[in-house]
């Protein structure tokens, strides 16, 4: 099988994973209902585990270094998150939509990989698909019922979906081993993943009331698969790395 | 985390002029005496009820302000362990919160009345959260001794007359005793760590004595006393009972790191009660009236949450459905 | 304001002018039931704040299934929930006294014996 390729998709994978569970658990302790608060946060750290399980594989199939160090003493040039993932949380509209539309896209990816050919990646599939199945029940609700909620969330949350569309779509950045993924049955690729993605979500935000935004290809928010970040990671790496980075290497925490 | 069941003087006043129905006072009392909860829809004392949300109340503030100093420190947490444990204790705070907020609503208050109370300074919440969490080793501080000195305080309020706060109590035991053992493992890698890791904890215990030792609240000998509260099971234990019974448990196992603490008259007596030096009373007056280092911001945080969230309360709301006070 | 925690650096304070919450956002209550093994009674664990059924089994899930097993959740809306008066607890005072009700009330191996002594019955 292919090394390189199975290794860049663990990355890319694990990286969004751990950014935008690091992002989404910033609202541990400020949500707008004690109820929320918790679940939303249970969510993040859902995603900061799932990140870990995919770190650990990297290290233990192919000799990477150990999940801690992966996330906490890497360069930011050598994250391959995508852009969307590293946004501040906003307001609460941003981070339920990107909640929404990143987990959806989480849940077909975990769904298609259970047919994996590469093992360890279908087994931790078919572990995590129940949570990331609740993760998309519980962005479903909130998307429902906020955009058929007052004016005012009804208006937050198209805007909110207008301006997270592109970076969205920047999910599906192909990488360089589409081809050998797809020839090898690791994975069928971004292409059909945003395909499936689009299919699942447009009919829920139609009932939601929501319109879909128009895709301008132009637009789209690239980079991040390559280690193009915006100005908003580094900063959050420094920040989670600092306790790290605060002492001798070797010091254990 | 924290219950308060010390009386402001006026409180104290009341509870001892407050006439009630002999005979109903007389069944109710006679429950209490033998051993049996109180449910929410009996019959209770006014001062039995406006006690019990006073105190469950300030309770359920303290797990929600007390989730703020410790959330600071998620998005630093250093590995994997350490930020997933960390992300789990915060939302347990979180939790315990609603847990306690709704023992207290099953007496009639509801939780945004309560929420404008500890927004407006109208109640209060646990002296302790009003201090800075300054670096990584505070996170331990907290997570061993304050949580340790909460388990006191809670494992002992659990025994109490209310049915549904006991039960809350009771689960808020079971998880904070996690909490308990993730803040001994935190305290434990950093005392036996490098010596900038020993050093940043040591400054963490220095600056948390004080603060830990008014967590029980004033010595007995200035707390407005209510023997009704006792006979009542509101108050279970003197603030000076269970301040000792915490320095028994948690002196031994900061010394036992080579850790020190900031008052060479801290020691155990031949009577086995701690002595120590005045841990200055009046600044508790002064964080507890408002003048704490985080006072301010542990509000203004609160009051961010609460105006930020209102349009989603607002659009999750079903106008034609009228709330009730829940069950239990 | 400036504070130690890096998030609250980052958010709009401005947004928090007068910071109360509106009495009218009040979310109704739902009673929730826990299940923790099939074949098990679903056992009433507490309450949660949610507009809809469907919202209040999705918050019941972090809140009360967080920790260990769990195979279901029920939820009822509080209001649908009925009970007795708690002053009416007497109608149940005699029910233990009814030990008729009890299979430990029916003890007859005394009077097998003395009837098997009695009539020198062998088996």
């Amino acid at each position: 099988m292919n090394n390189l390729a199975i290794k860049d998709l663990l990355l890319k994978m694990a990286d969004d994973a751990l950014i935008i569970g690091h992002r989404n658990s910033e609202w541990t302790g400020i949500g707008p209902i004690l109820e929320e608060d918790l679940a939303f946060s249970s969510m993040a750290q859902d995603k900061i585990g799932h990140a870990q399980a995919l770190y650990s594989i990297l290290h233990e199939t192919f000799g990477e270094a150990d999940a801690d160090t992966l996330a906490f003493k890497r360069e930011e040039k050598d994250f391959k998150c995508c852009q969307f993932v590293e946004q501040p949380i906003g307001e609460y509209d941003f981070s339920i939509v990107r909640h929404f539309l990143f987990d959806h896209a989480e849940l077909i990816r975990y769904d298609m990989l259970t047919l994996s050919s590469f093992q360890q990646l279908a087994q931790l599939a078919r572990k995590v698909k129940g949570e990331i199945k609740y993760h998309v029940m519980h962005a479903d609700i909130f998307v429902k019922k906020l955009s058929l909620g007052t004016e005012e969330s009804k208006a937050r949350m198209q805007s909110s979906l207008n301006y997270a569309w592109h970076m969205a779509l920047g999910i599906f950045e192909k990488g360089e081993f589409e081809g050998e993924l797809a020839s090898e049955n690791i994975f069928a690729g971004e292409e059909e993943l945003k395909k499936r993605w689009l299919e699942k979500i447009t009919p829920i935000l139609e009932a939601a009331g929501l319109k879909v935004p128009l895709t301008e290809d132009s637009k789209i928010v690239y980079g991040g698969r390559k280690g193009f970040h915006s100005e908003y990671l580094k900063p959050l790496l420094d920040e989670m790395c600092e306790v790290v980075r605060s002492d001798e290497a070797t010091a254990e925490w | 985390m924290y219950g308060s069941t010390n009386l402001s003087e006026e409180d104290a006043r009341r509870m001892n002029t407050t006439v009630e129905d002999p005979e109903k006072l007389e069944a109710f009392e006679a429950r209490i005496a033998r051993g049996e909860k109180i449910e929410p829809q009996d019959w209770m004392p006014v001062e039995y009820r406006k006690q019990l949300i006073r105190m469950i109340e300030q309770h359920a503030h303290s797990e929600i302000v007390g989730a703020l100093p410790e959330g600071t420190w998620i998005t630093r947490a250093p590995n994997f362990r350490r930020k997933l444990a960390l992300i789990a204790k915060v939302q347990d705070e979180v939790g315990h919160g609603q847990l306690l907020y709704s023992a207290a609503e099953t007496l009639g208050k509801t939780r945004e009345e309560m929420m404008n109370d500890l927004l407006s300074g109208k109640s209060k919440y646990s002296n302790v959260f009003n201090y800075p969490a300054n670096t990584w080793a505070d996170i331990a501080v907290i997570g061993f001794l304050v949580d340790g000195a909460a388990i006191v305080n809670q494992t002992i309020n659990s025994k109490g007359s209310y049915g549904p706060y006991c039960r809350a109590l009771e689960r808020i035991c079971y998880e904070e005793s996690f909490h308990l053992k993730q803040g001994h493992d935190n305290v434990v890698y950093l005392a036996t760590g490098t010596k900038h890791q020993r050093a940043i904890l040591q400054d963490a215990i220095n600056r948390w004595y004080r603060p830990l030792l008014h967590f029980f609240g004033p010595p007995d000998v200035q707390s407005a006393h209510s023997e009704k509260l006792m006979k009542w099971k509101v108050k279970l234990a003197s603030n000076d009972d269970m301040r000792n019974q915490f320095l028994d448990m948690y002196v031994p196992k900061i010394l036992e790191l080579d850790i020190t603490f900031p008052d060479p008259n801290l020691k155990k007596n031949e009577d086995g009660i701690w002595e120590f030096s005045d841990p200055d009373w009046d600044e508790f007056k002064r964080v507890i009236n408002g003048d704490g280092p985080c006072n301010a911001e542990r509000i203004a945080v609160r009051k961010f949450a609460e105006e930020a969230g209102r349009w989603v309360r607002q659009a999750l709301m079903n106008p034609s459905e009228k709330y009730q006070v829940p069950l239990a | 304001m400036s504070s130690l925690d890096p998030r609250v650096n980052r958010l709009d304070f401005k947004k928090a002018t007068d910071g109360e919450v509106h009495t009218n956002s009040h979310l109704i209550t739902w009673e929730v039931f826990h299940q923790d093994k099939r074949g098990k009674q679903a056992v009433h664990v507490g309450i949660v704040h949610a507009s809809t059924p469907e919202m209040a089994l999705i918050l019941a899930k972090e809140q009360y299934a967080r920790r260990g097993k769990t195979t279901n959740l029920w939820v009822a809306k509080t209001s649908d929930v009925y009970t007795f008066s708690t002053h009416d607890e007497d109608i149940f005072e005699t029910t233990p006294e009814k030990t008729f009700r009890d299979p430990a009330f029916y003890k007859v191996r005394d009077r097998i014996e003395k009837f098997q002594n009695r009539n020198k019955v062998t088996i």
